[in-house]
């Protein structure tokens, strides 16, 4: 009881300061608007092609550029495309080799070059556009081959003759395997939950910041001198951080479902993630508000943890297009596992049992911080 | 028969020992004071009496019961009012009280009435929606009290509750401490201002280096430094003709005169301040001015401790 009333008295000092109620309300859902505009491909994603201009040559860039999620553009050489794609003109460029016709005429290979930075939403989108477009076509030129050996006819009527039946003619560009973006899914569903993870842990490291004060003011001291026991101190203070860092993750998560229609899969499995990541956060404020004695490094810690393991984990620059080094890094943050949680249920339709191997790792995470943190806590308010 | 016993306390931070076995006891209605320089001990023993600080040695007893930091029925018969402004800045007075009085278990109407009582009774009625922040110190110091009192306490522990405010704030501040010992609270008040100890106090500690130098009353503690009072005469003319009856006077130990100027040291003033009238008038001289100069607590101090109170 006296642990709800400490709670609810840091849930009010939060809320009574406007530019926090700004904060918690108005700036995740600017940014999850702003990185679904960015990265998440609101437009179709720009491929530059280069390099051989023969019949089959052209037939690939029709079979890219069909079905209208990729806008392709013909670029004069190899050298202008690899610069172009560098300036972020284009997403992604394909090098089509001089030889491309008469090898696969003639049954042989030809090596297509893909170039690409990879670190948007609309790289990866287009890459796996490019990759699932030329494995069809691939598909279809070993058919056209298959029936020129057996003696069929000349390998363009053949290769019509497969295109026909393969599909409408022209080539459909379907994503297949790995695809990171299956098709039908907003922009917004890539933008949110990074932004959710970002901002709640963000949020719950700076109610460090008031339980630091509460402390230096002599607040908890005052409390503890009342008949309250420190149990339910600690509780109270806890309570007021998970309350606070609930809240937040709950507002980005009706927020954007309301404005933006964004989808967040399985309620059971989302609201353990929720669950798990509120403690994760509520412990990291615990920690970090019980053990210093001046608010500086509160502060400076708070920011520095909230936007760098943050942007570590994936949540300003998508994970799949870190590097493998720093994904092993990200590995070490909530946030990752926050991330690939939510990636399940939102974009691959999981459920709560395939993502209790986060889950568990988030508890186990909020466990450790949260014995940390209380065993600081106790110290500053029975030691002095 | 005391509310509050408190016995041998002690303790050590690492190898520094901060409180060395400090011992006192307070009646109901009793004020007593804690009397010492910065770093004496103070807010470290009252930490302990109180119950916030868990102590290295020694014991509490209210009312009759031992008292630990877990106590909880004892903790609700006190009030403390820290050293600090232990409030939140950024809330408003009556929210900052209405959160202390619900952790001393008040609810509902009886928080209510209880919070503009305390709001009264300091003088913060008038401004009690503001927020904390925007007052000024003496109005902090005020609210950090009306904190202190929302539980109706039968002990009643303030930590230098007067630091910082302007002489009108402690005056009310003091007279709002008297007012409540009169109703038969038990009074603990900490101050490094002798003149406080000596206005508010019925018995006096002294403290410095964590040890209890002297305790008792005002008189008694003056007692100890063994000098009685100074009596200072101005007169019309030379004073040296008035000296030979001074000296005759029983209970005068010792007359110096210079010019127009008589400086007596008397044991008990107020009985020997007639006979030494009669015996400066006696001598011819005409009294243009008398002043008696007790001797006070910061005398005491620099007697016990080598040191004056405050640096
Ligand atoms: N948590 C702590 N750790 C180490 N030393 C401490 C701690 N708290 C107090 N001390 C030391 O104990 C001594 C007594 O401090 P205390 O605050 O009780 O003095 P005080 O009489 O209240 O002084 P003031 O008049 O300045 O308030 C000081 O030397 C102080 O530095
Ligand atoms: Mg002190």
């Amino acid at each position: 009881m006296k642990a709800l009333t400490i709670g609810l008295i840091n849930l009010k000092r939060v809320l009574r300061d406007r530019s926090n109620v700004v904060f918690m309300l108005g700036t995740p859902i600017l940014m999850i608007l702003m990185l679904g505009l960015l990265f998440g491909g609101s437009r179709e994603p720009r491929l530059g092609v280069s390099g051989a201009a023969g019949p089959l040559a052209e037939r690939l860039v029709a079979a890219l550029a069909a079905g209208g999620a990729v806008q392709v553009e013909r670029v004069a050489d190899a050298g202008r495309l690899r610069a172009d794609v560098e300036r972020g003109r284009l997403h992604g460029g394909l090098v089509i080799p001089q030889d491309y016709d008469a090898a696969v005429r003639s049954g042989g290979r030809a090596d297509l070059r893909y170039v690409s930075l990879g670190r948007d939403w609309d790289a990866i989108d287009l890459e796996s556009a490019v990759r699932a477009a030329v494995q069809r076509e691939n598909t279809l030129l070993r058919a056209a081959r298959y029936g020129v050996e057996r003696g069929a006819g000349p390998f363009g009527e053949r290769l019509a003759v497969v295109s026909r039946a393969a599909g409408d003619g022209a080539v459909r560009v379907t994503t297949t395997g790995e695809a990171v973006i299956p098709a039908g899914l907003g922009a917004f569903v890539f933008s949110a939950p990074p932004t959710l993870l970002l901002y709640m842990f963000l949020t719950a490291l700076t109610t460090a910041i008031g339980l630091t004060q509460t402390r230096l003011l002599g607040v908890s001291r005052r409390m503890y001198a009342s008949p309250t026991p420190a149990r339910a101190i600690m509780a109270g203070e806890v309570l007021g951080r998970l309350l606070i860092c609930l809240a937040q993750g709950l507002l980005i998560m009706l927020g954007s479902a309301l404005l933006f229609g964004v989808g967040w899969g399985d309620p059971l499995g989302a609201a353990a993630v929720l669950v798990v990541f509120t403690l994760v956060g509520g412990g990291a404020a615990l920690v970090l508000g019980s053990v210093f004695r001046r608010e500086g490094p509160v502060i400076t810690l708070g920011v520095l943890l909230g936007l760098g393991l943050g942007a570590l984990g994936g949540t300003m620059v998508p994970l799949e297009s870190f590097g493998e080094g720093m994904r092993r890094v990200a590995r070490f943050t909530p946030h990752a596992w926050g991330y690939d949680a939510f990636t399940a249920l939102v974009r691959r339709d999981a459920g709560l049992l395939d993502v209790l191997p986060q889950v568990g790792v988030l508890a186990a995470y909020a466990a450790a911080l949260f014995a940390v943190g209380l065993w600081a806590l106790r110290r500053s308010l029975v030691r002095g | 028969m005391s509310l509050i016993e408190v016995t041998d306390l002690r303790k050590r931070y690492r190898s520094t020992t901060v409180v060395d076995g400090v011992s006192f006891t307070i009646g109901e209605g009793e004020t007593y004071g804690l009397l010492g320089p910065n770093g004496a001990g103070k807010t470290t023993t009252i930490a302990m009496v109180v119950g916030v600080l868990a102590r290295d040695g020694g014991g509490v007893r209210l009312a009759g019961r031992a008292h630990e930091v877990t106590s909880l029925a004892t903790k609700a018969m006190i009030g403390y009012v820290p050293q600090e402004i232990a409030l939140y800045p950024d809330l408003t007075a009556r929210e900052n009280l209405a959160f202390f009085g619900r952790l001393y278990g008040l609810a509902g109407r009886d928080l209510r009435r209880r919070v503009d009582e305390v709001l009264d009774v300091t003088g913060l009625s008038e401004r009690s929606r503001e927020a904390v922040s925007k007052y000024s110190g003496g109005m902090a110091r005020r609210l950090n009290i009306a904190a202190g009192l929302l539980n109706r306490p039968r002990l009643l522990v303030l930590d230098e509750p007067t630091a910082g405010v302007d002489p009108q704030s402690r005056g009310a501040i003091l007279d709002a401490v008297a007012r409540l010992a009169g109703e038969g609270v038990a009074v603990l008040y900490t101050t490094h201002y002798m003149e406080e100890a000596e206005r508010l106090c019925d018995r006096v500690g002294i403290l410095d280096g964590g040890r209890m130098r002297a305790e008792g009353t005002h008189r008694e503690l003056v007692s100890l430094v063994g000098a009685g009072d100074h009596v200072l005469i101005t007169v019309d003319g030379a004073a040296a003709g008035a000296v030979p009856a001074l000296e005759r006077t029983p209970g005068v130990t010792r007359v110096d005169a210079d010019e127009a100027r008589l400086e007596l040291l008397v044991a008990e003033s107020r009985a020997v301040l007639p006979l030494i009238l009669d015996a400066v008038t006696g001598a011819g001289c005409a009294v243009r001015s008398l002043e008696v100069r007790e001797p006070d607590l910061e005398a005491v101090f620099l007697k016990l401790t080598g040191r004056a109170l405050r640096d």
